[in-house]
């Protein structure tokens, strides 16, 4: 009697053995319907999934315009008016020197400063 | 030993591009094999709760971990998962035994008279066979006897033997999931299935 007779022999009583009661066949279709319900399932949507997920930590689209868009623009806002401010005393500054070598009204250290006199002596100026 | 659970020894003609499983593949699948992954684990753990819990086990990993696969490498990723999860459980087995065995040692107030044999009996897994219908119980009592030798068989070759011919693995895939040569499955098969034939010609059946 040869490996394989006696295999498919004993195979055809173990699938005889196979009728089980109703209680074991119920406990192993929940498991089989638990199992189901968690299936892994992989779709070309997953990218987008992601990308949702991640919108979805920050509370979804409605609460991102708050959240995030709001802030970053005052900030733009604000570096923007800093920088024209600072540009502006610039200015003040320059206008109130030209003001003060055109009237005469300089202070007198500022002829015994020898890099001011090299600095009126410039063509430039 | 048994390797661990990924799919990167599958065979090629398994990895090929296939479609994923579906849901309905999914439990086509599972629907056709709980039956016999609960007999496989009954023969190895002899406990109908562990085994169900077993099967319960297996079949949730492969949906969780596995769910996206082709539905041809599932077969296969179901087998390995059962035998890793029957592997753990005798592995937990062993660890409370010897624990229980130690705090039994240490505490002197357990009376063994308290313990009733009855009990133990109860638990028996093959008592089932014997509240089945008179004209049934021959054919039975064969199915009986093959199932019973089959849990004497030493793991290995019993392990070798199901996945083979019962589920019908071919014997690189055997090997695979067992973690040994293609060898060693070869004889594990021949020496469970001559070992059968043997044991049954002694009770008188001829397969």
């Amino acid at each position: 009697m040869n490996e394989q007779h006696i295999a498919y022999r004993i195979k055809q009583y173990l699938n005889q053995g196979l009728d089980l009661d109703s209680a074991r066949l119920a406990r192993l279709k929940s498991a089989r319907d638990q199992a189901l319900a968690s299936q892994r399932v992989e779709s070309p949507a997953a990218a987008l999934a992601w990308a949702g997920n991640v919108i979805g930590r920050f509370g979804g689209p409605a609460s991102l315009i708050p959240r995030v868009l709001l802030p970053t623009a005052v900030l733009i806002l604000g570096l923007i008016a800093i920088n024209q401010w600072r540009d502006s005393q610039q200015a003040v500054e320059i206008e109130e020197i030209d003001a003060a070598v055109l009237t005469g009204d300089l202070p007198l250290d500022a002829y015994l400063d020898k890099g001011f006199d090299a600095w009126l002596k410039r063509p430039s100026h | 030993m048994i390797t661990s659970g990924n799919c990167s020894n599958l065979p090629q003609a398994a990895k090929k591009e296939a479609p994923l499983a579906s849901r309905n593949e999914l439990s086509e699948f599972l629907a056709g094999v709980e039956r016999r992954a609960y007999k496989q684990a009954l023969f190895a753990v002899r406990n109908d709760e562990n085994a169900l819990d077993i099967v319960q086990d297996s079949m949730l990993k492969l949906a969780q971990k596995y769910g996206d696969k082709p539905a041809a490498e599932l077969p296969m990723l179901f087998q390995r998962i059962l035998q890793n999860t029957i592997r753990d459980f005798y592995r937990r087995q062993k660890v409370r035994s010897l624990w229980t065995t130690l705090l039994s040692a240490l505490s002197p107030g357990r009376d063994e008279d308290e313990s009733d044999p009855l009990e133990t009996l109860e638990s028996e897994p093959d008592s089932k066979f014997g509240e089945n219908p008179a004209d049934r119980l021959e054919r039975y009592q064969v199915v009986e006897l093959i199932e019973k030798e089959i849990k004497r068989l030493p793991p290995r070759q019993r392990q070798a033997f199901l996945l083979r011919y019962w589920e019908e693995l071919d014997v690189a895939e055997t090997a695979t999931i067992m973690g040994c040569s293609q060898g060693s499955v070869k004889t594990h098969c021949s020496r469970a299935a001559h070992a059968l034939a043997a044991v049954l010609r002694t009770r008188g059946i001829e397969l």
